[in-house]
């Protein structure tokens, strides 16, 4: 039963990593490509560290992997910000709708 | 901000060594005294030099643990935000005709506090379809992959800002 949970939790999670790769590929220019990465990839490895703590059950390393689940949701968003905010200070401008994508 | 914490320093020491402490049993696993003498070792000299660098706010300690908890209560709400931000990021992705429509837009707030104005931002990267491009003083700087709906969300329920700064007693 749990191993059921664990198991569709990371299913979730591939899938959430997979559209952010795809969104990387597909979307138009820098700063839509961070939201791609960004928000994909933070949910994406969340669930799948969920996924291994149900599969874990009650023992030190779940709690380990919650840790790095805490990391993650706090480093994430962090990292993409400072990408994103370096970008903006050097005038790279966004994408609009209807322009060539870059 | 000033680099001291006011009130008792000793109290804001021994708390974070007991944090640090049991973040080493977390870690290391081993309940004997030899990993036990070298973790209380290892905190008490992490707690000696940068003790009044961590906890430097100017609450209580009381005041921060209670800050602390409600914000714990707050996750469960913003780990729902966070799913439904991310199914419509993937729905726009995968969607043969990319149904995006990317712009900037600023949002003015009365936040000061560095936790504050941090948490607040990560909520922005992970939320509802922006991430935060620049933060000066209480203006945030957001990019939104979707300019109407993120701006419609943004500007009228504001329901993220509100809840910080309720969480973090300060004015909206």
């Amino acid at each position: 039963m749990l191993n059921t949970l664990a198991l569709i939790f990371i299913a979730i999670g591939l899938f959430f990593m997979v559209v952010g790769a795809v969104g990387l590929i597909r979307l138009p220019d820098f700063y839509t490509r961070a939201h791609a990465s960004g928000k994909c990839d933070t949910l994406g490895e969340g669930m799948m560290l969920v996924g291994f703590i149900l599969f874990e059950g009650m023992t030190l390393i779940a709690v380990k992997l919650l840790l790095l689940v805490i990391f993650i949701f706090i480093t994430s968003p962090t990292a993409v910000h400072s990408l994103v905010n370096v970008a903006h200070s050097r005038n790279i401008a966004p994408w609009k709708k209807g322009e060539e994508r870059q | 901000m000033s680099l001291k914490g006011n009130g008792s320093p000793v109290a804001r020491r021994i708390a974070l060594f007991g944090i640090l402490m049991i973040f080493w049993y977390t870690l290391s696993g081993f309940l004997d005294p030899f990993h036990l003498g070298a973790g209380a070792l290892c905190c008490a000299i992490v707690t000696l030099i940068s003790g009044d660098l961590i906890f430097r706010s100017k609450r209580s300690l009381f005041d921060s643990a209670r800050i602390f908890i409600r914000f714990v209560l707050y996750i469960p709400q913003l780990l729902l935000e966070i799913l439904y931000a991310n199914i419509d990021v993937a729905y726009r992705i995968l969607h043969p005709a990319m149904p995006i429509d990317p712009g900037l837009i600023t949002i003015e707030t009365e936040f000061t506090g560095d936790v504050l104005r941090t948490a607040f931002a990560n909520s922005m990267t992970l939320t509802p379809g922006t991430v935060t491009v620049d933060v000066s003083g209480g203006t945030f700087t957001v990019h939104a992959l979707v300019l109407e709906t993120s701006q419609k969300e943004l500007m009228e329920t504001r329901d993220i800002q509100n809840h910080l700064a309720k969480i973090f007693d300060e004015a909206a």
